[in-house]
């Protein structure tokens, strides 16, 4: 089931963990300084949910790094 | 309007802040769609395919919470010549793919069933009135 991950899927991955990071900070700020009391739970949550994210993103690389070619293939 | 103090202090007024994450947030739901289909390792596809459908689902509660707090201001409706005027369009459209497929597929054992005409749904939908729009 587990393949090496491609030089594609890498640059996805790591893109994807730069939008997450940003996210994360963009909802730190939400839930800290909004006036509005459902926009800092709202904010809250979904920091919460991008940490997850993260995670997620970063055992993908965890799980592929074992199998990744030391060597350029052909 | 209320809070104008702490409004001061802000980085960003209310708004512009839930904005800013908002439209972050629909750009990543469409980098997680093409990240899924540009992806070659099946566990790969399946990880984007479940934050594309994580991040889209917090892109719509915060719409709504935005929505709610009149931070929003949605599209007005499409007027009803519009859309009867789609719908004819269409019905037309279904009606010449459905003989096309039909002379193609002859051979083939397979119904039509799913491609019916549209006709008896948008009747019923002109059956219970709708209000008059707003302005």
């Amino acid at each position: 089931m587990l393949q090496p991950i491609t030089a594609k899927e890498l640059e996805y991955i790591a893109d994807s963990l730069s939008n997450e990071d940003l996210l994360m900070k963009q909802n730190a700020l939400l839930a800290a300084s909004a006036s509005n009391q459902s926009l800092r739970q709202i904010g809250q949550q979904m920091l919460h949910t991008h940490q997850q994210h993260y995670q997620t993103l970063m055992q993908s690389f965890q799980q592929h790094q074992s199998i990744a070619p030391t060597q350029p293939q052909q | 309007m209320y809070q104008q103090q702490q409004q001061q202090q802000q980085a960003l007024p209310d708004e512009d802040l839930a904005y800013t994450v908002l439209s972050d947030l629909k750009r990543v739901v469409r980098e997680y769609a093409t990240a899924a289909t540009e992806s070659t390792c099946p566990t790969v596809r399946q990880m984007f395919t479940n934050l594309l459908n994580s991040t889209l689902k917090m892109q719509g509660d915060l719409f709504q919470a935005m929505q709610a707090q009149n931070m929003y201001s949605t599209a007005s409706p499409a007027l009803r010549q519009e859309l009867d005027k789609q719908i004819k369009e269409y019905s037309q459209t279904q009606q010449k793919t459905s003989q096309w497929l039909q002379q193609r597929l002859s051979g083939s054992q397979q119904g039509f069933g799913s491609f019916a005409p549209y006709q008896q749904q948008s009747q019923q939908h002109q059956a219970n009135q709708h209000q008059p729009y707003y302005s």
